[in-house]
């Protein structure tokens, strides 16, 4: 082997060379390892007969056109997850399917600069992907509950408002708020407190669908964004949540206590001015769920 | 001085290098075609010899100031080296992606990773876009040259202002660019941009012997 060929095999960066027809011509040992197919049993045949969903209009494109322009094509691993199916690296296993990969290709060129063939440069990205998920997530969620904080929400709620206003599909906000809290804190100790919102939000997680919304409004204010859902539906989960979270019981350090939730409710009208104006008739919802007796649930009246 | 003199670029050189456009964008044009699958319009390229510090407002008079632009800029580099530029509407970017994202099924939907914002999906599309069209003009153009062209990977700017789009400082003070500009179209689409490719300062003097060998073939 050659002293390039060595570096070419050494190197940790997945290296192939194509045929104009596509045919693999090199393979080197990065991607015999990650795709567990041998060198010898890759060149020659078909890149598509071992990878066929390469075999696509965005891939071909490009192909084609390094192959005419001899300029270079770029794979990013935001537009494309990935070329080839490849395992992640043990270490993230669990937190993503394939090996997220930046993919670049580019003409190799004869001594009269005609293109000959195309090479294909695999970078494994994976550990990169997970770490910019790690910071989106820090910056979509509540520190404490785990659940979206108010900078999401309001991005959330826009786009949701946005749509509303595009489609006119219903939608809906609640607003809940624990009663009483701070005598929680006062009677249990804040770590108490914190326990308690962190039950509530783990609550409200398991009362809503996949394409809803939980999320921290405030201190012991949590608010449901609700697409699809018109009033009435709101009201009733609004209403289903409250009983569950009566019913509930927790127990700290020995003792037993329960707790109650007021919630408003209120639905995206025609002509919706923005996402403080929905949040603002939530709260004045609110404001006459507490007013009325607490633990119980309000809406607007409805508008004619 | 004219600024053609100024460059070292006469303007029998900005004729030659014209007709030599002329050339090379027609077959890029044909050849983008069979690439994108889709008609694409390259049309009578023009050049000119341009200060840097009006570049750009040479550049924002050419597209008009539209509300709101994408910009995919590339740099090549080689014998003829410089920088690419191009430019379309920022509403561009959701045609584009219609016309180019991928087929459902391939690995590269994208669709349903909710940490791929619509934004970057858009910018990447451009990207992809811009990387071909870009590398079609100067490719061809770099072939009818006799010379091969490297690219850098291509990076992609949506703003409204075009200051900001593009970097001031990317072009030297008391430098005269050579500006070859082109404006595409998709056949069956509104989408519409601008190609400009403005020539190095280092490649200029490689450019104009380039084009007279290029002529000298045919005297």
């Amino acid at each position: 082997m050659n002293e390039r060929d060595q570096i070419l095999d050494a190197i940790s960066v997945g290296l192939v060379t194509l045929d104009p027809d596509l045919r693999v011509r090199s393979w080197n040992r990065w991607m015999a390892v990650h795709s567990g197919l041998p060198e010898e049993k890759v060149v020659g045949a078909p890149l598509f007969e071992f990878f066929p969903r390469l075999e696509n209009r965005v891939f071909l494109r490009n192909c084609r056109s390094v192959l005419r322009f001899g300029n270079f094509a770029f794979f990013s691993q935001k537009l494309h997850h990935y070329l080839f199916p490849f395992k992640p690296p043990r270490s993230l296993g669990g937190q993503l399917e394939q090996m997220q990969q930046s993919c670049v290709m580019g003409p190799i060129r004869g001594a009269d600069g005609a293109i000959l063939s195309l090479f294909l440069v695999v970078q494994d990205v994976t550990e990169l992907v997970v770490q910019e998920r790690r910071l989106v997530e820090m910056n979509m969620r509540d520190g404490l509950t785990g659940v979206f904080n108010r900078r999401y929400l309001d991005h959330r709620l826009q786009v949701e408002l946005e749509r509303f206003r595009r489609y006119a599909r219903p939608l809906s906000v609640v607003i809940v708020d624990i009663d009483h809290f701070k005598r929680v804190n006062d009677e249990y100790g804040h770590p108490c407190g914190d326990e308690v919102l962190r039950a509530l939000a783990a609550s409200l997680e398991r009362s809503v669908r996949k394409s809803d919304v939980v999320a921290r409004y405030g201190g012991e204010e949590f608010c449901l964004i609700l697409p699809e859902t018109a009033r009435a539906g709101a009201l009733t989960l609004a209403e289903k949540v409250r009983r569950c979270v009566e019913a509930q019981r927790h127990a700290w350090g020995g003792r037993e206590l329960s707790l109650t939730i007021s919630a408003g409710v209120a639905e995206a009208q025609a002509g919706a001015a923005g996402p403080a104006e929905l949040l603002q008739r939530a709260d004045q919802a609110l404001y006459c769920a507490k007013s009325g007796g607490r633990n119980r649930v309000e809406a607007e009246p409805v508008r004619s | 001085m004219s600024p053609d003199r100024e460059a070292g670029f006469e303007a029998v050189d900005a004729d030659i290098l014209r007709e030599l456009m002329n050339i090379a964008f027609g077959k890029a044009g044909a050849d983008l075609a069979d690439v994108l699958d889709m008609f694409v319009v390259l049309n009578v390229p023009d050049v000119q010899v341009i200060p840097a510090a009006r570049l750009h407002d040479h550049i924002g008079a050419e597209i008009r100031s539209q509300p709101g632009i994408s910009v995919v800029e590339q740099d090549f580099w080689g014998d003829f080296q410089g920088n690419a530029f191009l430019i379309l509407p920022a509403v561009a970017g959701k045609n584009l992606l219609a016309l180019l994202a991928p087929e459902e099924g391939t690995p590269a939907t994208g669709s349903t990773d909710p940490y791929a914002a619509m934004d970057s999906l858009e910018g990447d599309t451009l990207m992809e876009m811009g990387n071909i069209i870009i590398g079609a003009c100067v490719g061809k153009l770099a072939e009818l040259l006799g010379t091969v062209v490297s690219y850098s990977p291509p990076s992609v700017s949506v703003d409204d202002d075009l200051g900001r789009a593009i970097r001031a400082d990317l072009f030297e003070p008391g430098y005269s660019a050579v500006v070859l500009q082109t404006v595409f179209s998709f056949g069956n689409r509104d989408v519409k941009g601008f190609v400009f490719l403005v020539s190095s300062r280092e490649s200029v003097q490689w450019l104009k012997a380039a084009l007279h060998r290029f002529m000298a073939q045919y005297e």
